[in-house]
């Protein structure tokens, strides 16, 4: 099936505008859905279902509105097709926005994620480690090793949880890295145990 | 002719738009709880009329019977049941609209006449 001749079509166009004619919008759809459909399978190489999506949503906007198109500029076929192809260019675009979202959400999920059969190991590697820390570090150091652990580089913070005495700010951060490379050397030794 | 292979997609897109008659015979569908077959039935047509039926524009105005006429001269269709469900709809939604602008939020409507087939003939 062809495009109407440019007669036909403004005959087409006039009874739209009035919007006092039931059938004329049955007839743009008669008229132009299969061949917008064709042009777009061939040139965009969409499949019918997209490509039917795609006129459809534009042949309802122009029937919405009909008097946007302006008959001096353009052919009305040329004006249904122009904006079914842009259609089918926003809908492959968000379709492949989605798709990417997907895929990025889904790499990070499989990054983070652990196997079943090594999370199991990892738990009970992890229950064994912390005994063998509470055994190797005293009781007043646990907290200043928790704070480490957690990436905190504050020496006030840090002296405080190791009960550091009043000192000059000099001998606070000396006090603070020496604890600080006591706590990591023990923790390197249990590792090296392992 | 066959029916093309886009009718059926097509309907169901144009009942998105509250001026197709696609939208009307879906809120009639809904308000009455009737599947399309029903549907189909109480207006005296096949399901592809049904889905030709939904691209036209919803018959209004002073035009109306025009209109409506037109659209049964074309295909199969009865004209009294098409009237009575393009009515029922207006009437319902009007009434919807009246008891909203009075409350602030809509409110179901009590029909009285619900279990009414469209096209039936009713005792004086």
């Amino acid at each position: 099936m062809s495009f109407p001749s440019q007669a036909e079509e403004q005959a087409l166009h006039e009874r739209v505008l009035k919007k006092n004619e039931s059938l004329a919008s049955q007839d743009v759809f008669r008229v132009f859905m299969a061949p917008i459909t064709r042009v777009l399978c061939r040139n965009r190489r969409k499949t019918k279902e997209e490509a039917h999506d795609a006129v459809c949503d534009v042949l309802m906007e122009y029937l919405e509105n009909p008097e946007r198109y302006l008959a001096h500029k353009s052919k009305l076929s040329s004006y249904l097709t122009r904006n079914a192809e842009m259609q089918v260019r926003d809908m492959y675009r968000s379709q492949e926005a989605r798709q990417r979202r997907e895929r990025e959400f889904g790499e990070a999920i499989e990054l983070r994620a652990t196997a079943p059969n090594r999370s199991l190991e990892i738990i009970v590697e992890a229950r064994h480690l912390v005994g063998q820390l509470e055994q190797a570090i005293q009781e007043q150091d646990r907290a200043a090793l928790g704070l480490i652990l957690q990436g905190e580089r504050s020496t006030d913070a840090l002296a405080k949880a190791m009960n550091l005495p009043q000192l000059s700010e000099k001998e606070l951060r000396r006090e603070v890295k020496r604890n600080r490379d006591r706590l990591m050397k023990t923790l390197g030794r249990i590792g090296k145990e392992e | 002719m066959s029916n093309p292979d886009w009718l059926e997609r097509a309907a169901l897109r144009a009942q998105r738009a509250s001026w197709t008659l696609a939208y009307t015979l879906e809120r009639y569908r809904q308000l009455e709880d009737r599947t399309e077959a029903e549907l189909a039935r109480d207006l005296g047509c096949t399901r592809e009329v049904l889905y030709w039926l939904c691209l036209c524009r919803k018959p209004e105005g002073p035009d109306f019977d025009t209109q409506v006429t037109a659209i049964t001269e074309r295909h199969e269709v009865d004209l009294r049941a098409l009237v009575d469900v393009i009515r029922h709809v207006e009437i319902v939604d009007a009434l919807s609209e009246r008891v909203a602008d009075s409350n602030g939020e809509e409110r179901p409507i009590q029909m009285a006449a619900r279990d009414r087939v469209p096209g039936e003939k009713t005792s004086p």
